[in-house]
């Protein structure tokens, strides 16, 4: 029996008892016919390694110097980055200012994107134009549209021009130029970017949702909220555990909008972890200390991805 | 099978032998190539010079003028934007493919960039004499020299702490100059009543907020402000917390305009001035190129006005805010310098040409009649008689004057501080301004800043 079917392909996730022992057997066989994959994806590995991990470990090793990137002797100096930079509130801002803007920017993101998804499964007239208008603000530099939302939010901007031709002149106010509001601005410019994104990935997984159960879940008599909160919202799970992961890692690396929006200010209001690594970095010359600050980056991403994903899988398998 | 496996094996170490060449060779490249430069001829050769300032068009006149006395040096003069520039530079001087000559910035940045440039102290004798000190503006000695080195040699200065107006909008709502604070308050409740902008400032940007805290200074204890740059006298001085209570005053009694501290004084600040929407902006010397007809239509039309009309531009000095009868105080640095990479493969060549710019007379007198610097060479001043200016009548006597007496200072303007002290006079300046800090409270703090950067 075991002999007889060695070159099949066998589904592991069907396969029982002895079939799948010879399925692995049968796995095994194929490959010593095979050639070697090692050398095959040696140079791309080396290549990887060399360019990409060699260049983590490089950071790690500069996060213990006080170097200003140039000179040939940098000081070793331990920790005393990594003790300075929790001793900043100027730090402590960017993480508080990271944890705002990926709750309020995932949430808003989630509802708009599940509501336009919704919509646009339906029957709606225009529908592939409405797709192109939601989503082409993710096509759009940061670069280019920055100056766009200088000028539409500065104190003489459009923004608060429409205010006062709506009756809402009184709340009209410089929201670029104080702190109370500069980040609630950027929220909403990358809210504006990046919904289109959400919707196209929800847009997507709904159409993965089995018809049959969303019929007989109408049949039972379950209107549209009742639809979406029980059948589509857990249909779309993997989906938003994604976009979780992608929104939370984003957040950590936010650089462009608030760079090139706000330059981090003012006073420091719209400062991120990004902001912080190319200040000290580069027109401040803390090469060290903007080091330590990327190594912190890159482990709360870690930990970020790694949670949301454990979380995920855990309602995934408590949804089954 | 031992065919089979040996070939599999030799497979491997084929591959392993190739990418680590791979590797070494990228590492190899990354490590650039260590070179020291050459020195190549004197009169001919292809040199390379980057900055961040002049513009294009004022270097390609130095150059084309340059190229009439050496035809056979070509020059190639690569501009990068100021907010890329440290970051362009670096790994630039790292390798030999970078620039023959580099534009620096005078301060923090001499002693970083020194051991990437040459000394130059001895083409300066060698072009001015043993007595070339006397010869050229002090402040450019002072803010490019590091550890008695001549890190880069000045091509020319720029000098802070005045204002500038568009006088038509003064003469359309009848007013004069304001001359103390309550007279600037006064101006700018006209000018609002008559729907025109009064005064502009980027104050997001640490150095045009120095400038207008350092001519308020200026005004309430001349010398204190460089005084506290240079650890003299604490940042929590009586004078300091001063000319923060007057720089509040500009917040709350109606001078800065509204968000002031979301605007860029480039290109926010300076836009809206060009464009006619305010009558007064803090600016220094190197406004000056915009009062002749053709940098002013440049200006507005950069400033996004589709026909562009020239407005009289004209300097003023900073109001006395104090009321304390100092004069008005003016501060400077080199605008900036060239400095000679030592991993140049046309040294000669570079030298040629940095030695043309920064002491030659005809070429001083060019960039003193650019009127974006003024000269580095004592006694180059702009020839007046050939530079058209739109409204000469209302501008020619002030400009006139104002280059004249700019340049006898001797206070520096970013000299003494490093970028955290500056980045803490930024953080003093915007929470005053937004009213999280009273004066006294962002002064303490400055000091207990500048206490713990040693």
């Amino acid at each position: 029996m075991v002999t007889t079917e060695p070159l099949t392909d066998v589904d592991p996730a069907t396969a029982t008892g002895g079939t799948v022992a010879a399925a692995r057997r049968g796995r095994k066989g194929r490959r010593a016919l095979q050639p070697h994959g090692l050398p095959w994806i040696l140079p791309g590995l080396v290549l990887s390694v060399g360019v990409l991990y060699y260049c983590i470990g490089y950071t790690a090793v500069i996060s213990t110097w006080d170097w200003d990137g140039i000179s040939p002797n940098p000081e070793q100096v331990g920790l005393r980055n990594y003790t300075q930079m929790f001793a900043d509130p100027i730090f402590w801002g960017a993480i508080r200012n990271t944890v705002l803007f990926f709750v309020i920017t995932f949430t808003v993101q989630t509802v708009l994107g599940m509501l336009f998804a919704v919509l646009l499964h339906s029957r709606v007239k225009l529908a592939v134009l409405y797709k192109v208008i939601i989503f082409i603000p993710v096509v759009l530099a940061p670069a280019i549209m920055a100056p766009v939302f200088r000028q539409f939010f500065g104190a003489d901007g459009q923004f608060n021009w429409i205010l006062e031709h709506i009756g809402l002149g009184a709340i009209t106010q410089p929201w670029l130029g104080q702190s109370s509001t500069a980040l609630w601005v950027l929220m909403a410019i990358t809210v504006w970017q990046w919904t289109g994104l959400t919707f196209v990935l929800y847009y997507a997984a709904m159409g993965q949702i089995d018809q049959s159960i969303l019929e007989a879940a109408r049949i039972d008599g379950a209107g549209n909220l009742r639809v979406i909160w029980s059948i589509i919202w857990p249909g779309v799970r993997g989906t938003t555990v994604a976009l979780a992961m992608l929104g939370a890692i984003g957040a950590l690396k936010t650089f462009d909008w608030p760079w090139l929006v706000t330059v981090a200010g003012p006073n420091h209001a719209t400062e991120f972890l990004g902001t912080i690594i190319y200040r000290q970095t580069i027109p401040n010359y803390h090469v060290g200390y903007g080091a330590a600050v990327s190594i912190l980056l890159l482990v709360l991403a870690l930990i970020m991805a790694i949670f949301l994903q454990v979380r995920g899988r855990e309602k995934n398998e408590k949804a089954s | 099978m031992f065919t089979a496996h040996r070939g599999r094996r030799g497979l491997r170490t084929v591959a392993a032998v190739g990418t680590t060449l791979m590797a070494a060779a990228a590492l190899t490249a990354c490590a650039g190539g260590g070179s020291g430069g050459s020195e190549g001829s004197a009169d001919s050769g292809t040199i390379d010079w980057w900055g961040w300032t002049p513009d294009v068009n004022v270097a390609t006149s130095y150059i084309e003028a340059f190229n009439e006395e050496y035809p056979d040096i070509k020059v190639n003069y690569k501009q990068v934007p100021i907010e890329d520039w440290e970051a362009a530079l670096r790994p630039a001087l790292q390798t030999s493919s970078g620039p023959d000559i580099f534009g620096v910035q005078p301060g923090s940045r001499v002693d970083a960039f020194k051991t990437f440039a040459e000394d130059l102290t001895p083409l300066a004798e060698e072009a001015l004499g043993a007595d070339w000190q006397e010869k050229v503006s002090q402040i450019g000695i002072d803010g490019l020299t590091a550890d008695g080195k001549l890190v880069a040699m000045s091509v020319g200065a720029v000098y802070a702490g005045s204002m500038w107006v568009n006088q038509a909008l003064f003469d359309q709502v009848g007013l004069e100059h304001p001359t103390t604070l309550d007279e600037w308050i006064d101006a700018c409740n006209t000018f609002r009543e008559n729907n025109i902008g009064c005064f502009v400032q980027g104050a997001s940007q640490e150095g045009f907020d120095q400038d207008t805290l350092q001519a308020i200074a200026e005004r309430v204890e001349p010398g204190a402000w460089t005084e506290a740059s240079k650890g003299e006298r604490p940042w929590n001085d009586p004078a300091i917390v001063e000319t923060f209570e007057i720089w509040k005053r500009l917040f709350t009694d109606g001078i800065m305009q509204e968000g002031a501290i979301g605007y860029a004084q480039y290109p926010d600040a300076n836009n809206d001035f060009m464009a006619g929407e305010y009558a007064m902006i803090m600016m220094g010397s190197w406004y000056t190129q915009y009062a002749p007809e053709e940098g002013m239509l440049a200006a507005i039309g950069a400033a996004g006005v589709s026909n562009p009309e020239p407005f009289p531009l004209v300097p003023i000095e900073f109001p006395d805010v104090a009321g304390k009868g100092n004069p008005a105080g003016y501060f400077g640095d080199a605008d900036y310098g060239l400095a000679l990479s030592n991993k140049s493969d046309n040294k000669a060549a570079a030298r040629t040409f940095i030695t043309w710019l920064t002491t030659n007379e005809d070429a001083q007198q060019l960039v003193a009649d650019k009127l974006n610097n003024i000269p580095a060479l004592n006694g180059a001043v702009p020839n007046w008689e050939n530079i058209k200016l739109p409204f000469p009548d209302v501008q020619l006597e002030a400009l006139q004057s104002y280059t004249e007496t700019v340049s006898d200072t001797e206070l520096a303007r970013f000299l003494h501080l490093n970028t955290d002290e500056q980045d803490a006079i930024l953080a003093a300046a915007v929470s005053i301004a937004e009213g999280t800090a009273t004066p006294q409270e962002a002064a303490d703090t400055m000091q207990s800043t500048v206490e713990a950067l040693g």
